[in-house]
């Protein structure tokens, strides 16, 4: 590419030719205003606000920075007496359009605009067509256009009418330099607020996410819904984004796999006398572990959805938890979880938290301490499963509150407790494919959760050689106990490891080649295909490596041809004829 | 078969509404009657010109010019000019002021100063037969430039011709030609060519004309330009308020087409091209290239930032050559003719340099306050009082000349002093004015400045794509202040602000819509100021056009009460009873002129209005 | 005195086997009428073995697999459903009534189950008495042919 040498406002420089004037003063530290400009963008030119004065021989031009190519030998005056006349009065148009926008206002301010002399309008628009631009060049969704001409023209959806096309990524909003586009939020999706999930479509799955390293969501990313966007390709500059990688499926060669698929949070729609999904100050336990943390949507503020902060809280324990309705396991988690958030918003807010309970289950190393130390902080413990979240209220300290009905059991009465939020203390389930998974491998799924070999003797390993459990898929667990059922799962798969050789499976079937009619009805049972056919003697062979023994295969034998090896129709007869000993004889 | 007699029917839009196609059946049939349809042929053919008059009937080869022929007048025509070989007087035309009719074409004073090239074959062949165009040397220079010349060689010639664009830029054809084909090699890249026909400039009325009267050389003329740029693509944008003009392009491609001079192998010299047509959607600034080309490719017809050319990054950022109707119907002639000839027409020596001179003819539409209004072919240089007094036989009904308008709306007012200007690019420029596509408009003394101002503003706000901000503000902000100047309400800054206003428009608009824009208010700034000073300051309309400024009385010296202009009034403002002198109620005149019609004393006269003090 | 049958149980070693040991090993009472004969799956059950159970005395059998789709090897309770079905036809004509043999699903977790399974079967032969071909077994009837 060819290089240009250019004067701008008496510096020589040096560009690439065609490079926009824009750029190389920016480069310079010399500041040209824009609105109608974004670096994502391409430039349009119609603000006119960063009119240059352009020199080229005797030429004279006023030409917009934004997009004006520069040429060799030009010179560019940023803040020439011409070039603040010119900007002036574009700026007291823009006000007889939008008087009252600051950042129109603050530029008038800098050049000497006291009182505009068209007057002041009452728009917000100044029609850069920043969002058009970006809805369709950017997004790709095409829903905002320009309409009607000259004067009356205006930024709008077809027709000025909702568009389904939107799809609301807020990029209109996010361009606009006068804050004339505001992005309502449905009533319905207020919950999407506080968003468990992730805030953008590009993220670090967590603060210790291994490897460190951002991953783009599919479902909300614009891209993958317009096939248009691909900014964060346009900003990296080490050119790391790949839209095009896809989910492959690896087939990796494993001797021993561990199992440790977690849980679900229980989602208490199912209690819907607690009207978690229509009161937004009802939260889950994740919910406000997420506001709770310092990464969180609000820096780790407790606040209510208004912004206010809360001046009582109750936790409702056991939500779905010990309860016939739902799942009658302890969760072994909420106990202790709602005590910490207890601590918590007292220490943070100095709320008034009240803990409504069943029993207050502390069976850890220091947590019956915990429990104490917090009746000592003055937060409230309630005995009674609560009955009904409402916002109803019935005199004038509940009203604009939620309240909490509930029985408490130890003064025998029914209570009604205003709060300003509340957090559910919800259980764990198992993850709703835990049937399937077990299937795949060949394990036995209980409840939901994995079932291991042995309750006490062997509670990592499982039924299936080679595949063991670790963490909540077995069962709820706190943390310490999941990280050492994850050490000895690890430790279990090491000792095969370590030990470099496996046993193989003795009670294998095998044929009898004499007695084989090569029927090969047998040759299709099988799901290891352990059998095959021999063609060329006309019988059928078992391989005994990848035979398990299952029997199957001899059960079917209607020339009794093949032998389970342990388990011989022979030695089970006289099993049988064992245990009838005592009719038989 | 041989006719004796050619009796050529203007068809072109303006007789065509004076009902011409009547006139033509009428003499059709009556020739028919008369057994003479063997021996007589009439030839419904393209813009005479000469609108004023229409409909307007030639017969050839006698060179008789009849006017206003209406149907009823057919048998008389025909019985008498050609049953019995005598001239129709009473349909010839007389100069005003004179009383004898003038019998021949060529010696009528609109036809006589005038020097047809682009309009050669107006009134001369049909229109619709490319037979007719062939005959007349059509698609000769076809020939030349696929078989005896190559492409450079054409720019060339056309370069040394001196052909300035004639749709107002006045950019060399030949070097926009040679850009676009470089741009083309240098990339890559297919080019294309387009014709702009989207005249939209309100009075104008050329390329239309041309189009409807002589479609088959525009279609030479690009097809000699695609040669020479090396296209396949060619576009003709035009605009859909023309459907005449449409319907014989579209015959005459589908022609050229079955003669092999469109489509694949043209005339068996491997070359491909052909033309389609795209009909324009109503907007004025699509007559802009880069709005043009937006439009060309389906979007909003909005311009875009040129410092870029469309040359090099036109329609589907291909390079694209966009030139006028004129433009292209005057290429055929300079191939054909030679670069000498053409350049041996207009002004300055451009064999050298185009940008020295002006060659060639340049055709105007002549309106407004003239006696021949229609449409002229002049060779440049020509001064402006030859166009308005010889050929458009001056002001009517005896009036003062104040001023002419050229370059359509956004062109400028030249003052009677500019009479004597010479009639080309670099002159119109040079005086605040331009030569756009050619539109004139004559106003004479009772023409408010300030208001024609004001009436192109409105014009051009209500055009401008408002797309960029100095437009869309400027446009408007200059309307508001004229429209209180207009109102009486006029405040002594105005004109500085009015001056403001347009120079940085001028500065820093997007597109030439929006640079040229001021130029009706400067003009008239620049050669009117008086006006806009005597209504700021005075609250007057010197040209007693500005309603909020005059009023009208009735001159009791005059009126004899014929009670005409009661009659005429709508909104009964005037009181009196017959034979005794009228009274106008000057609460309820809405000052509309009507009354100003109906009094055949000249009773009823607009005076400034009396403030109280 | 009650009549106490006698049962003969073949049980999978992964899930039924297992669901019984975890009733032996939560302490679930139950009755103690079924004899349990392990097999590694339910698919080794050969009809012949529960004909000769009946023939050696049984007053009932239950056979007890993994549920379906729990299988250790996948799918080898699904051929048990197949062949039980098509034996259970046959018994009649043993003289033999079906309601003597049972295929339940017991899973390892299924302690519970099982219990609920055994206790249900005793009672259940409990009813129908003593099996009409007992006295046969007590001629030692030669063995069904293998």
């Amino acid at each position: 590419m060819k290089t240009i040498k250019l004067k701008i406002d008496g510096i020589e420089t040096e560009a690439e030719d065609r490079t926009t004037v824009l750029t190389i003063a920016q480069k310079l530290g010399i500041k040209i205003p824009t609105l109608c400009h974004h670096p994502l963008l391409e430039p349009y030119g119609v603000c006119r606000i960063c009119t240059v004065e352009v020199r080229l021989g005797k030429r004279i031009r006023m030409v917009t920075a934004c997009n004006y190519p520069a040429t060799n030998g030009v010179e560019v005056l940023t803040n020439s007496p011409r070039v603040r006349r010119d900007r002036k009065m574009i700026l007291e148009w823009m006000m007889a359009r939008c008087g009252h926008v600051k950042v129109i206002e603050d530029l008038a301010a800098e050049y000497g605009i006291i009182e505009p002399r068209f007057g002041r309008g009452d728009d917000d628009c100044i029609l850069c067509g920043l969002c058009v631009r970006v809805c369709s060049d950017v997004v790709g969704a095409n829903v905002l256009g320009f309409f009607n001409r000259g004067a009356t023209r205006e930024v709008s959806t077809a027709y000025g009418e909702t568009s389904e096309k939107c799809i609301a990524c807020g990029a209109c909003a996010y361009v606009c330099p006068t804050g004339a586009i505001r992005i309502e939020n449905d009533a319905a999706l207020v919950r999407q607020e506080l968003p468990l999930g992730p805030l953008t479509p590009i993220y670090v799955p967590f603060l210790q996410a291994v490897p460190h390293q951002p991953v783009i969501d599919r479902e909300s990313c614009i891209h993958f819904k317009t096939g248009e966007c691909k900014v964060c390709d346009k900003v990296c500059e080490v050119k790391a984004v790949d839209h095009t990688l896809e989910d492959t499926i690896e087939n990796i060669d494993v001797g021993a796999v561990i199992l440790a698929t977690g849980f679900k949070q229980f989602d208490p729609a199912a209690i819907s006398e607690y009207g978690s999904g229509i009161y937004p100050n009802v939260l889950t336990g994740l919910e406000f572990e997420k506001m709770n943390s310092a990464s969180g949507p609000t820096g780790g503020q407790i606040m209510l959805k208004d912004g206010e902060i809360p001046k009582s809280v109750g936790i409702i324990h056991c939500v779905g938890s010990r309860d016939e309705r739902n799942n009658k396991y302890c969760s072994r988690v909420c106990c202790m979880y709602a005590l910490k958030f207890a601590h918590l918003i007292k220490e943070k807010t100095g709320a008034n938290v009240y803990n409504f309970y069943i029993d207050m289950r502390c069976f850890g190393k220091g947590y019956e301490e915990f429990y104490h130390r917090l009746l000592e902080e003055d937060v409230r413990f309630i005995r009674g499963r609560a009955a009904e979240i409402t916002n109803y209220p019935l005199n004038e300290q509940e009203a604009g509150k939620l309240i909490i009905r509930v029985e408490d059991t130890l003064i025998g009465e029914v209570r009604r407790v205003p709060v300003d939020m509340v957090i559910l203390a919800t259980g764990l389930e198992p993850v709703a494919d835990a049937a399937e998974i077990a299937r795949t491998f060949n394990i036995s799924c209980g409840n939901g959760f994995f079932t291991e070999r042995h309750p006490k003797l062997a509670p990592v390993s499982t039924a299936t050689d080679g595949i063991f459990i670790a963490g909540t898929c077995q069962g709820p667990k706190d943390i310490p106990d999941t990280v050492a059922q994850a050490g000895a799962a690890a430790s279990a798969v090491q000792s095969l490891i370590s030990r470099g050789e496996i046993e193989v499976e003795a009670a294998t079937s095998a044929v009898d080649p004499e007695r084989c009619s090569g029927c090969r009805i047998c040759n299709t049972l099988c799901p290891l295909s352990a059998i095959s056919f021999d063609e060329e003697k006309k019988v059928t062979v078992i391989n005994d490596v990848l035979c398990k023994g299952c029997g199957t295969c001899a059960a079917a034998c209607p020339s009794s041809a093949i032998l389970a090896r342990h388990f011989t129709d022979e030695q089970l007869f006289s099993e049988i004829e064992g245990v009838l000993y005592d009719v038989r004889a | 078969m041989a006719f004796r007699t050619h009796v050529l029917v203007c068809a072109g839009t303006g007789c065509v509404s004076g009902n011409s196609y009547a006139t033509a059946t009428a003499l059709e049939n009556e020739i028919f009657k008369k057994g003479l349809a063997q021996e007589v042929q009439v030839i419904r053919t393209g813009c005479q010109g000469f609108c004023a008059e229409g409909p307007i009937v030639i017969v050839q080869p006698d060179g008789v010019f009849y006017c206003g022929v209406m149907a009823k007048d057919a048998p008389f025509v025909v019985e008498e000019h050609l049953v019995k070989g005598r001239h129709v007087k009473k349909l010839m035309y007389t100069p005003p002021e004179e009383k004898s009719p003038i019998p021949a074409l060529k010696e009528i004073p609109f036809f006589a100063k005038q020097k047809l090239v682009v309009l050669r074959n107006r009134g001369a062949i049909d229109p619709e037969k490319i037979d007719d165009y062939i005959a007349a040397d059509g698609y000769t220079a076809i020939e030349k430039a696929l078989f005896h010349m190559t492409p450079d060689q054409i720019i060339s010639e056309i370069k040394r011709s001196g052909l300035r664009g004639r749709g107002g830029g006045g950019f060399p054809a030949g070097v926009k030609w040679e850009t676009c084909r470089h741009a083309a090699q240098h990339r890559g890249v297919e080019p294309v060519v387009v014709c702009n026909a989207d005249e939209g400039d309100p009075g104008a009325f050329m390329d239309r004309s041309i189009i409807e009267s002589d479609p088959h050389s525009v279609i030479e003329g690009m097809i000699i330009g695609a040669r020479a740029i090396g296209c396949k693509e060619g576009f003709i944008y035009i605009r859909r308020e023309y459907p005449i003009a449409r319907e014989r392009l579209l015959k005459a491609l589908e022609q050229a087409r079955d003669y092999g001079l469109l489509g694949t192998d043209i005339l068996g010299s491997g070359m491909d091209f052909d033309i389609e047509i795209v009909q324009g959607a109503g907007a004025f600034v699509c007559g802009e290239s880069t709005a043009l080309m937006a439009s060309l490719e389906g979007n909003a017809g909005e311009p875009r930032a040129k410092y870029i050319h469309t040359v090099e990054y036109g329609y589907k950022n291909r390079p694209t050559n966009l030139n006028n109707v004129e433009t292209w119907a005057n290429v055929p002639l300079i191939i054909h003719r030679g670069a000498h000839w053409f350049s041996s027409m207009g002004t300055g020596n451009v064999a050298e340099n185009p940008w020295n001179g002006s060659s060639g003819t340049k055709v105007f539409s002549m309106v407004g306050k003239i006696n021949n209004t229609g449409l002229i072919e002049v060779p440049m240089g020509i001064t402006l009082r030859e166009i308005i007094f010889d050929i458009g036989g001056g002001i009517p009904s005896g009036r003062q000349f104040k001023a002419v308008q050229t370059g359509g709306p956004s062109g400028g007012c030249l003052p009677e002093s500019h009479l004597d200007m010479p009639v080309d690019f670099d002159s119109l420029t040079e005086a605040g004015s331009m030569m756009g596509s050619g539109g004139m408009i004559v106003m004479d003394d009772q023409t408010c400045m300030v208001d024609i101002a004001r009436y192109f503003i409105a014009f051009l706000t209500e055009e401008s794509c408002g797309k960029c901000t100095p437009c869309r503000e400027g446009l408007r902000t200059s309307l508001e202040i004229l429209d209180r100047i207009t109102q009486g309400e006029g405040q002594p800054s105005d004109v500085d602000l009015l001056q403001e206003i347009s120079e940085i428009m001028q500065d820093c608009c997007l597109c030439a819509l929006g640079t040229s824009a001021p130029n009706p208010v400067l003009s008239t700034l620049r050669y009117f100021k008086e006006e806009y000073d005597a209504h700021i300051n005075n609250r007057q309309c010197p040209g007693g056009v500005c309603k909020e400024l005059i009023e009208y009385i009735i001159d009791p010296e005059k009126c004899d009460g014929c009670h005409a202009c009661v009659r005429g009034c709508a909104v009964a403002a005037i009181m009196g009873e017959v034979k005794k002198t009228h009274a106008l109620d000057k609460a309820k005149c809405v000052k509309c002129g009507a009354c100003i019609e109906a009094c055949k004393r000249e009773a009823i006269r607009k005076i400034p209005r009396s403030y109280a003090a | 005195m009650t009549f106490e049958p006698k049962i003969v149980g073949i049980l999978c070693n992964w899930c039924s086997y297992t669901g019984a040991d975890l009733a032996g090993t939560s302490r679930i009472k139950y009755l103690p009428n079924v004899r349990v004969v392990r097999v590694m799956c339910s698919g080794r059950v050969d009809p012949t073995f529960i004909l000769k159970a009946f023939a050696d005395g049984a007053d009932g059998v239950l056979v007890a697999g993994c549920h379906p789709g729990d299988c250790h090897y996948i799918e080898g309770n699904y051929k048990t459903i197949r062949r039980m079905a098509l034996l259970k036809r046959m018994l009649a004509d043993y003289g033999i009534e079906p309601e003597r043999f049972r295929l339940e699903w017991v899973s390892a977790g299924e302690g519970e189950r099982w219990a609920h399974v055994v206790n249900q079967i005793t009672e259940d032969v409990r009813k129908l008495g003593p099996s009409k071909i007992r006295p046969a077994a007590k001629r030692e009837a030669a063995v069904p042919a293998a």
